[in-house]
């Protein structure tokens, strides 16, 4: 029984093991103190693992580390109680390729380590050959410091909320965001909050943030496909409440061309428009709106083409009309301009903004904003905070918005707004709240 | 009354509606036609053919002819089906996992979308069963007329090999169902081929623990299905005898005592000694072979001399001629008298009759090898079918489960 414990909390119960596992954990307890991290958590069997990967930002790695050592310690555990040559088989072969994957998952975390605490390379193989004696210099060793700390996720900024929230409409549409949230490895984590808008119909929408700023989670909880704590609302209906109607009102272009390269156009718009159009509309009709989007499109004249022929250009126009065959209310594009050159982009826009002059909403994201600037009606600003959350910089007409950041261009707004890590200026947090002051009147 | 009804009507038309999951199924089910002529799908037609050609070399010469010729035969063909089905929908899923989301995102029913796999897929198989059984027949391979379910054994087979076929096709539309790339699904591959070879549980000997194993492949119970169609418990087993075949040269021998000679042959212990003793022999023919090995003259035969078939022939047995020469007093005179024998393993076959010896032992080998398993009746074929076909059910709805969590991918 005193062995099975060993096994538990050291993963083996051979004396030198354990004691090298001892003298590990004491280390680990020191560069977790180090990295703001509960000194505690090294005695905590597989979460120690887990920690130690968050110091060396490899929280992902970390995760995997930590399952996989887990698992190893249930299996190890099997071992030593398996009675016969044949279960004992059973659990030695598993814990073998579970161990070389270990291995790959603590060179990865090593790799973090080392650059967090700037030390050389040969470091490295001291950690995957007897992580104790790294473990006691730097947890212990003075001018062995970590160059930063594991933040806490689970402080959440107070301070900012605007506490506004927007009037729904019966046209338009309008975004009460509350907070979404996503847990990860029994951790909740805040990716966007407090986000309140109302964009008019037929406005053409710039969305603007750096990268990892909830451009893409934000999109996905307004068009109800990832829900948030919100209410999103188009043209007096609920999204989040009445999605199976609402999906059909929404068209999602994604950044990629995400079609089936060896199928036509013309399939691949009529497969479309079978899957997107109401059962309702008749076969003649359907047809007749495919081959209108077509040539709103300037796909005709390809219309027989396999999909993986067609131009950079043509395979966003063709993936845009996919959507456009239902002909919803709100447009959301994803970079529909990636890849594309100035000129093609230009066009590319320039026909978005005919769409929105239907009376549509149409979203776009972009990282070249500037080239195309003038047909846009708003700019949405979302910045990462302090806490590393999603949070509304700003959302109004463009004009105003340079005026809001005194920059000239989109380009520096998001510069603005960046971390300085990232090669920006870190005044997100300072945006943030003048706009909830803006919001909050 | 008849204002509600209106009423209702008008709602009813008001409703929008899009297309649901049987109408889904089509569209999918043309758009998979199409990938199976512009995406080269059907490659996997000439490949089956040409495995199919591949195996039948090696296996046309005994199945259906011996016990080892069928089991190495029906392995050989569930092997060929698990391939050709594995290989048909291993990418099918992963390498459009982006488009499915998007789709699924654009109100596509994941169960549409995996139904319209199963059809397509199942038409695959079953050209792929069409082509292999053709292939193996044009082969060499000589099928049985006689079914046990249909009047054909061909048809029989037929529909054991799309089964397994179509069980593994839908094993790996489930492992592309997992994958998020064609990558990851190719690593995973040889692990389940292997799994489904070595636990096949016919061919290898597995240990006990291992033996449960077996219980969750498709290939244990495509083995069993295909051994019980080709009679596996009631065709000769040939090795033995064809071992003792290949030592028909090596000598015997040894020094006994006559007695000993005597107290063997006079044994009632050993059942083909006393088949032997039992044994009748002609006498006439006897005198006639000794006196023309000495280089005498025989005298004619009793129909040649007249006497006619009526004439009773004068046969006696080979324990009756050993009785009377061991129980002769010059006999118990030599009995001590040491004999030193020699011969070889051909001519003792030959003595003992090799047509008979060979036929015993096939059929006791084959007794003793026979498999309760592979038993050839219809009850014994269904029920295996049965397995098999709730695997290949099984394996596609886990495949539809699993695709339901498509949106929790990781951007």
């Amino acid at each position: 029984m005193l062995n099975v414990l060993l096994i538990i909390l050291f993963g083996s119960y051979s004396t030198s093991n354990v004691v090298m596992e001892a003298l590990l954990i004491a280390g680990l307890y020191g560069m977790f103190n180090k990295s703001g991290i509960a000194g505690w958590w090294a005695a905590v069997p597989c979460a120690r693992n887990y920690m130690l990967a968050r110091c060396a930002g490899k929280e992902e790695e970390g995760r995997v580390y930590s399952v996989l050592g887990f698992v190893t310690m249930l299996l190890s555990v099997g071992e030593y109680l398996a009675s016969t040559e044949n279960l004992i088989m059973m659990f030695t072969i598993p814990t073998f390729a579970l161990e070389i994957i270990r291995l790959i998952y603590m060179i990865r975390i090593t790799g973090g380590l080392l650059e967090v605490y700037g030390r050389r390379r040969a470091w490295g193989w001291l950690w995957v050959l007897f992580p104790f004696i790294p473990a006691l210099i730097w947890g212990f060793g003075k001018k062995y410091q970590p160059e930063w700390k594991v933040e806490d996720i689970r402080r959440v900024s107070r301070e900012l909320i605007s506490g506004h929230t927007v009037q729904g409409m019966s046209d338009g549409l309008t975004v009460n965001l509350e907070e979404r949230t996503a847990t990860e490895f029994f951790q909740k984590k805040y990716l966007l909050r407090d986000i309140h808008m109302y964009v008019r119909p037929g406005h053409m929408v710039l969305l603007l943030g750096g990268s990892g700023a909830g451009k893409t989670t934000f999109i996905n909880a307004v068009n109800g496909y990832e829900k948030a704590k919100a209410r999103v609302s188009l043209n007096g209906g609920d999204i989040y409440g009445d999605y199976k109607k609402m999906q059909y009102e929404v068209g999602f272009v994604p950044q990629q061309e995400l079609m089936r390269g060896k199928d036509t156009v013309y399939h691949t718009l009529t497969d479309a428009s079978k899957l997107r159009m109401p059962l309702n509309v008749s076969g003649e009709d359907r047809t007749a709106r495919v081959e209108e989007v077509m040539d709103i499109f300037g796909l005709t004249p390809v219309k027989g083409n396999l999909v993986e022929k067609l131009s950079g250009g043509q395979k966003k126009r063709l993936s845009i009309a996919m959507e456009f065959l239902s002909n919803p209310s709100l447009f959301i594009l994803d970079e529909p301009d990636s890849g594309l050159d100035g000129v093609m982009a230009r066009e590319l826009m320039e026909q978005l903004r005919k769409i929105a002059d239907q009376g549509k909403i149409v979203i776009v994201i972009t990282h070249t904003p500037d080239r195309v600037i003038d047909l846009f009606d708003d700019v949405i600003v979302l910045a990462k905070d302090s806490e590393r959350t999603g949070r509304l910089a700003w959302f109004g007409p463009v004009e105003e918005a340079r005026k809001f950041f005194g920059r000239e261009k989109m380009e520096q707004i998001v510069m603005a707004v960046n971390r300085k890590e990232e090669g920006g200026e870190g005044r997100a947090d300072e945006f943030i709240g003048r706009f909830a002051e803006v919001q909050h009147g | 009354m008849a204002e509600i009804r209106e009423k209702k009507a008008q709602r009813r038309q008001l409703r929008i509606r899009h297309r649901g999951r049987l109408e889904q199924i089509g569209i999918y089910f043309g758009k998979m036609l199409r990938m199976f002529v512009y995406q080269n799908d059907w490659k996997v037609l000439p490949m089956a053919a040409l495995i199919a050609a591949l195996v039948s070399m090696v296996i046309r010469k005994n199945f259906f002819i011996t016990m080892e010729g069928n089991l190495t035969g029906s392995f050989a063909l569930v092997c060929v089906a698990i391939w050709n089905g594995c290989f048909n929908s291993i990418q099918v899923i992963c390498r459009e996992r982006q488009i499915v989301k998007r789709e699924h995102r654009s109100g596509m029913h994941i169960s549409s979308y995996i139904a319209s796999h199963m059809i397509y897929q199942a038409l695959l198989c079953l050209a792929q069963t069409a082509l292999t059984l053709y292939v193996c027949g044009a082969m060499g391979v000589k099928y049985p007329e006689k079914g046990l379910i249909t009047p054909w054994l061909t048809v029989d087979l037929g529909i054991t090999i799309f089964l397994i076929s179509y069980a593994s096709d839908m094993l790996s539309l489930w492992v592309s169902a997992i994958a998020h790339t064609t990558t990851a699904a190719m690593t995973v591959m040889p692990f389940v081929l292997i799994f489904q070879l070595v636990f096949s549980g016919g061919i290898f000997s597995l240990p006990a623990w291992a033996d449960n194993l077996s219980q969750f492949t498709i290939s244990n119970y495509g083995l069993k299905c295909i051994a019980a169609q080709s009679d596996y418990n009631n065709t000769p087993m040939v090795s033995v005898w064809n071992t003792l075949e290949k030592v028909k040269d090596r000598e015997l021998g040894g020094t006994v005592t006559a007695g000993q000679i005597s107290d063997l042959l006079m044994s009632d212990k050993l059942k083909a000694v006393s088949e032997f003793r039992a044994r009748e022999i002609d006498l006439d023919a006897l005198l006639r072979s000794l006196m023309k090995n000495a280089g005498l003259t025989p005298p004619e035969t009793a129909e040649a001399a007249g006497e006619g078939e009526d004439a009773p022939r004068k046969t006696v047995t080979v324990g009756e001629i050993l009785e009377q020469a061991l129980n002769n007093p010059s006999f118990e005179a030599v009995r001590d008298e040491k004999i030193t024998v020699k011969t070889t393993v051909g001519e003792l076959l030959e003595a003992a009759g090799e047509e008979d010896v060979k036929k015993y032992i096939q059929d006791m080998t084959s007794r003793v090898s026979a498999n309760p398993d592979y038993e050839n009746t219809p009850g014994n074929v269904i029920g295996l079918w049965l397995i098999i076909g709730f695997f290949a059910l099984a394996y596609a709805l886990f495949a539809m489960i699993t695709l339901e969590f498509i949106d929790k991918d990781k951007r």
